[in-house]
């Protein structure tokens, strides 16, 4: 459970927000303070005012992975091991434990055939999946995922949410402005001028947003 | 304006992309998951990339664009009121259709993605070419710009508009559909003939094929259409 406490911050202002596990989509206009929101539940960023908590811990103090917009800019090694490696090598990790943990997240997320690739060489899906690997390998309590699918197609979009799934990590929160893939999540955030306006299982929401242009295509088309 | 494809064949590395076909007035949709090659038939048709078998002959004269899928790579001004004026453009009425009224004075690296994509594109609209590419015009756009993007497009143009996207949701009308498959352009003819050909459409499309709707077109409006007459 992640708990959010009269958060104030640049144009976001959320009194209380419970987030379960699970996989939570946030969505919301350009604008609405969506990646602020994951910033601050990453900690990356401290709020002005205000508190995140991770089952009660702040999240600088919990294992908590990152995956940007655009995963290749934020690549610092060539070959996909040495980069799915990284997190656990910078720690001086053993070497046996390092090579067995990357062994276990590459097949895990069907990509232990690009070990030996140079990451410049992947395709958009393959770089996301190689950036997923190298936060899934840490093991974190909390995965943060900031608009990943905007590159991807939606079949790509399919096969990344297949891996996450089979990653088992305890709570997911992506910002996407896929509506469908956001339809497959198990809670919604939607925001807006940096509000909470609706939040809960996707069908709540977006029988919520019923006139409006986030409603998924698929529902405009009688589901 | 027309745009002729006959045996093209670019290669890079192991990957190959080939592509034969002629572009005409209209509005043209050409699909294909990532990096199947939609940008590199995008540039090839722009004349800035030069097959490595095949022509590439585009036949009448006039303005052309390609639109790149990053805004910032046009970028030329340091604020919002110079990048309109770059394209010698009254700032009003590009700020109303970009939705950024009172950011005139704005430095544009303060401005979002999406900020700058509406901008961009507001600007690419305004002004008339014979020959309009389009790469992944829907990239950084929320749901109400992209719905508002492709209510824009779906007007027929006065030239050829060529629009390239992976994104299946909210698309436009258009009249002719493309298809990139397993390395090859395929022309799947006008609209109407090429849905039950698109072997990926969106999901909203599929499911009322499925249902035994016959859209005239692809856009949500069509398929809505389409769904009531199939329910009487």
């Amino acid at each position: 459970m992640i708990r959010v406490e009269g958060l104030v911050h640049d144009s976001l202002a959320i009194p209380a927000l419970e987030i379960p596990d699970g996989e939570t989509a946030v969505i919301g206009p350009n604008g609405a303070g969506k990646t602020t929101l994951l910033r601050i539940l990453s900690g990356i960023t401290l709020p002005a005012q205000g508190s995140v908590r991770v089952d009660g811990i702040p999240p600088r103090e919990r294992e908590v992975g990152w995956v940007g917009e655009y995963p290749d800019r934020n690549f610092l090694f060539d070959r996909v091991r040495d980069e799915i490696a990284s997190p656990l090598r910078f720690r001086h990790l053993p070497c046996g434990e390092t090579d067995a943990r990357v062994q276990e997240v590459a097949e895990m997320l069907g990509i232990a055939r690009l070990r030996d690739r140079s990451v410049m060489a992947l395709s958009g899906g393959e770089k996301v999946l190689v950036a997923l690997a190298a936060a899934l390998v840490s093991r974190p309590r909390l995965l943060l995922m900031d608009e990943v699918d905007s590159h991807l197609d939606p079949d790509t979009v399919l096969l990344m949410e297949a891996a996450l799934r089979r990653a088992g990590c305890p709570a997911v929160i992506r910002v996407t402005a896929q509506m469908e893939s956001a339809l497959r999540a198990s809670h919604l955030v939607f925001l807006q001028g940096g509000k909470v306006l609706h939040q809960g299982p996707p069908d709540r929401v977006f029988s919520a947003l019923e006139d409006t242009a986030f409603l998924p295509p698929l529902w405009r088309c009688g589901r | 304006m027309r745009v002729s494809l006959q045996g093209v064949e670019v290669r890079r590395g192991e990957w190959t992309l080939t592509a034969d076909g002629i572009f005409t007035q209209g509005r043209h949709l050409v699909t294909g998951p990532v990096g199947s090659g939609k940008s590199t038939v995008a540039l090839l048709i722009a004349g800035m990339v030069t097959p490595d078998r095949g022509t590439v002959a585009r036949e009448g004269e006039g303005p052309i664009f390609l639109s790149l899928p990053f805004p910032e790579h046009h970028s030329t001004g340091a604020t919002v009121r110079e990048e309109i004026a770059s394209w010698g453009l009254a700032p009003d009425p590009v700020l109303s259709g970009a939705g950024l009224a009172g950011k005139l004075p704005e430095e544009l690296h303060r401005c979002s993605r999406g900020e700058l994509k509406r901008l961009h594109l507001a600007c690419v609209l305004a002004r008339r070419w014979d020959l309009l590419l389009l790469d992944e015009p829907y990239t950084a756009l929320d749901c109400p710009a992209r719905e508002a993007l492709s209510a824009r497009l779906s007007a027929p143009p006065a030239a050829m508009t060529v629009i390239f996207t992976h994104a299946r949701e909210s698309l436009p009308r258009v009249d002719r559909l493309w298809e990139i498959r397993e390395g090859r352009l395929v022309d799947l003819g006008p609209v109407r003939e090429a849905i039950p050909l698109w072997s990926s459409p969106p999901a909203y499309l599929r499911s009322a094929l499925d249902q035994g709707a016959v859209p005239e077109n692809i856009s949500v409006q069509d398929v809505r259409e389409a769904l009531c007459r199939t329910d009487g």
